[in-house]
């Protein structure tokens, strides 16, 4: 696995008269996580849509490394994770995780340690349909991970699940993609979220998308809820609020 | 223990019924009991047992052979999207061709044996499994898709880990259905021509007009289809646990922008068709002389008195077939209405109606002319239940399709069970009723032409068998020729009118 940095130059993308993304340029650190919020259906989930090479920019272009995301996706550099955790219900949990290394051609490796990791030992065998929606996700997390994809994409991962697993999944899975080295692009809803899990937030304006704030998190220790309530993350989480509301 | 109890005196009660029905009913002579059958089946159990095995394993080979055939044609178009208008419109036309017309060609061109019958059932089974399949293979999040094309997967991957996995359970309700099909079409290839099998004797039964004869072979027939279709839906069930509820008619096309496109779209596949069938005659080298070719037909009925000849037959068989349709829908839309105004009675029926339109009522045509005579009566009620079992079962689901809150709403407005039926869920019923009314065309033509063939002497059915025992080949080849296209001209009829009648009744279904 190679560290790449994701490199948008001037992309746009309508669906017919509506305007999605208005040409938009921004360059993403490799190994980091950025994490997208803005309003809904502001064209945040079209642009990491186009970052995945599931839509093509009506203009522009896109760069993971040097490569097309095509051609990442092809040799497995690539992995997402939806907002509904998509596991095939004829798959047991193992065998959903181990999708995304046969998908990406690549070693499954451990998957009994990306299990535990995800928390869902003694669960292997078991089918999607007897786990609870919280430990589907974690599932299709793991099999978001399981090919150590250069670039992973997240959209919403945590959206359909309650609180009380969120808060746990927040704690519990950012460490697993740090240490991999991966570059990741998560969008979500919540705020607190995205300064709690990211390295840097882009706050985007109501469609079609620009970039409205660029807000570093440079937040040291642990990244757990506790952090939340520490005056630097509060800080923070402000200064994305008041970008957002700006808009409003 | 009570519950079995009580079937078991009910199915003797019924026994007693029939028998006394036979022996002392005023149409006794035509009506045999379960004695006289019992009889039949001992005096000639060798006999029986070998065509039975006979036709079970034609069929059998036709139902792979036709399930293989829908398979392949379902990847391809889940493959190569762009071809799905003109295979789509090539595998309707062909299912509208009436296994009755294919069946002396097939003979024709097979020469005796067991090619004809294995062929007649699998042409009858491909185009029920090739719509269930397609519907499964598209019933896939598109979450699912993503998925794959985010691992640089293409379609081919996605069919084969996704897509085919996922439709199964629906493939497996397009079997259920085409497996009492698929003995159909073993028997009506067997009613052109064969040496031994069911349809062989029934013929020879109904010839000599042996009513103990016509009785158990249908019997017979619909036990063995009936075995089918409940052996297929248990291993079905045993191997992918459940069933979706799926309406199986063609997909409405969509039709082109333009009256124009339109055209050029028909034009393109009419001259796909006769392409292939010149080019299939010539690729295998066939005789002219049996083998005609589009060029021959059309020469053919350049000839006045040919044309004079086949036109009469057809409007004779238009004029027995269209009022047996338009019984059979009118009475599967009431009776699945009326069932809906009287819940208790539906939960009672439903599951009989439901086997039943798998039976090939075709193997029953013959009692059902005995009965009603081998005029327009006989002839019309054998297309009516043709018919009716299917739309019933269509209409029935379309009528619990009605959106709960609508119910409600009529509900809370104090409405009556009648107002209800007439304002929601008739209107809700209404595209099922239509995709039945299309299904049922060739249904309808098939039933016809086989009655004419079997029984009645009148209509193209009845052309057709004459011709092909006289070695007129041409005339049976403008005779299958003619029925296809009227099949497919009935049909686009059907399909224009659901077109308008959706566009006001259920604008969304559309496009």
């Amino acid at each position: 696995m190679v560290s790449v940095n994701i490199h948008c130059d001037e992309i746009s993308k309508s669906f017919g008269a509506t305007e999605a993304v208005a040409p938009f340029s921004i360059t993403l650190a490799a190994g980091q996580t950025t994490a997208l919020v803005g309003p809904s259906g502001c064209g945040k989930s079209t642009l990491l849509r186009m970052i995945a090479g599931l839509e093509v920019p009506d203009e522009g272009t896109i760069l993971l490394g040097t490569e097309v995301p095509r051609t990442v996706a092809r040799r497995g550099g690539l992995a997402m994770a939806f907002q509904d955790p998509s596991l095939l219900p004829w798959r047991s949990v193992r065998a959903n995780i181990a999708l995304g290394a046969e998908l990406a051609r690549k070693p499954a490796g451990d998957i009994d340690a990306l299990i535990e990791l995800v928390g869902l030992n003694g669960f292997a065998e078991h089918r999607p349909a007897e786990l609870s929606g919280g430990m589907r996700q974690r599932a299709a997390i793991a099999r978001s991970l399981v090919s150590s994809p250069d670039v992973l994409l997240l959209d919403e991962p945590f959206g359909a699940v309650d609180a009380m697993t969120r808060r746990r999944l927040n704690a519990d899975l950012p460490p697993l993609w740090r240490t991999r080295g991966a570059t990741v692009v998560l969008v979500t809803h919540s705020v607190q979220e995205a300064v709690l899990l990211s390295d840097r937030v882009l706050v985007l304006s109501p469609r079609p998308a620009r970039l409205v704030a660029d807000i570093p998190i440079d937040l040291s220790g642990a990244r757990d809820s506790r952090l939340l309530d520490t005056p630097a993350c509060l800080a923070l989480t402000r200064s994305v609020f008041a970008a957002l509301e700006e808009q409003a | 223990m009570t519950g079995a109890l009580r079937r078991i005196t009910l199915v003797f009660l019924l026994l007693g019924g029939w028998e006394a029905f036979a022996r002392l009913g005023p149409i006794g002579t035509l009506v045999s009991g379960p004695g006289a059958i019992a009889t039949h089946i001992v005096d000639n159990a060798a006999l029986l047992g070998r065509a039975t095995i006979e036709t079970s394993v034609n069929a059998a080979w036709g139902f792979v052979w036709g399930n293989l055939a829908a398979m392949v044609l379902a990847a391809v178009i889940m493959l190569v999207p762009r071809s799905e208008r003109a295979l789509s419109a090539l595998a309707l036309l062909v299912f509208c061709v009436p296994l009755i017309a294919s069946g002396p060609i097939l003979r024709v061109l097979f020469g005796p044996g067991q090619g004809p019958q294995i062929t007649l059932a699998a042409l009858a089974v491909y185009y029920t499994t090739l719509l269930a399949l397609l519907v499964g293979l598209r019933a896939v999040s598109q979450n699912w898709t993503d998925l794959m094309r985010v691992y640089g997967r293409g379609a081919l991957s996605t069919l084969v880990r996704v897509r085919a996995r996922a439709s199964l359970p629906y493939l497996f309700v397009g079997l259920q259905i085409s497996a009492p099909a698929a003995l159909l079409g073993a028997m009506i290839g067997e009613f052109t021509g064969a040496e031994r099998g069911l349809g062989v004797l029934t013929l020879r039964a109904m010839r000599g007009l042996d009513t103990d004869g016509t009785w158990t072979l249908a019997l017979i027939a619909a036990m063995v289809a009936m075995g089918a279709y409940v052996l297929t839906g248990k291993l079905g069930e045993w191997l992918v646990g459940y069933k979706p509820v799926i309406l199986l008619s063609a997909p409405k096309v969509s039709a082109a922008k333009t009256v124009w496109a339109r055209l050029a779209e028909a034009a393109f596949i009419a001259a796909l068709i006769l392409t292939l069938w010149q080019v299939s005659m010539d690729a295998f080298d066939l005789n002219r002389f049996f083998a005609k070719r589009p060029g021959d037909v059309w020469m053919f009925l350049v000839n006045p008195q040919n044309r004079d000849t086949l036109l009469s037959a057809l409007f004779e068989t238009l004029s027995f077939a269209l009022p047996g349709y338009l019984a059979g829908l009118a009475l599967g839309a009431a009776l699945a209405a009326a069932l809906v105004l009287w819940p208790p009675l539906s939960r009672a029926t439903m599951p009989v109606a439901v086997a039943l339109r798998a039976v090939p009522i075709i193997t029953t045509a013959p009692l059902l002319v005995l009965a009603f005579g081998r005029g327009l009566v006989g002839t019309m009620v054998v297309v009516a239940v043709m018919i009716f079992f299917p739309t019933f079962v269509a209409c029935h689901q379309g009528l619990r399709q009605t959106p709960g809150q609508t119910v409600e709403l009529f509900k809370s407005y104090g409405a009556g069970r009648w107002q209800l039926l007439r304002a929601a869920q008739i209107p809700a019923m209404l595209p099922a009723f239509f995709a039945s009314a299309r299904m049922a065309v060739p249904a309808a033509l098939l039933a016809v032409t086989t009655v004419e063939w079997l029984a009645t002497g009148k209509g193209i059915g009845v052309l057709m068998a004459m011709t092909a025992s006289t070695s007129n080949y041409s005339m049976l080849w403008s005779c299958v020729a003619a029925v296809a296209v009227v099949a497919v001209a009935f049909y686009t009829l059907v399909a224009t009118l659901e077109r308008a009648v959706l566009r006001i009744y259920a604008s969304e279904q559309v496009t």
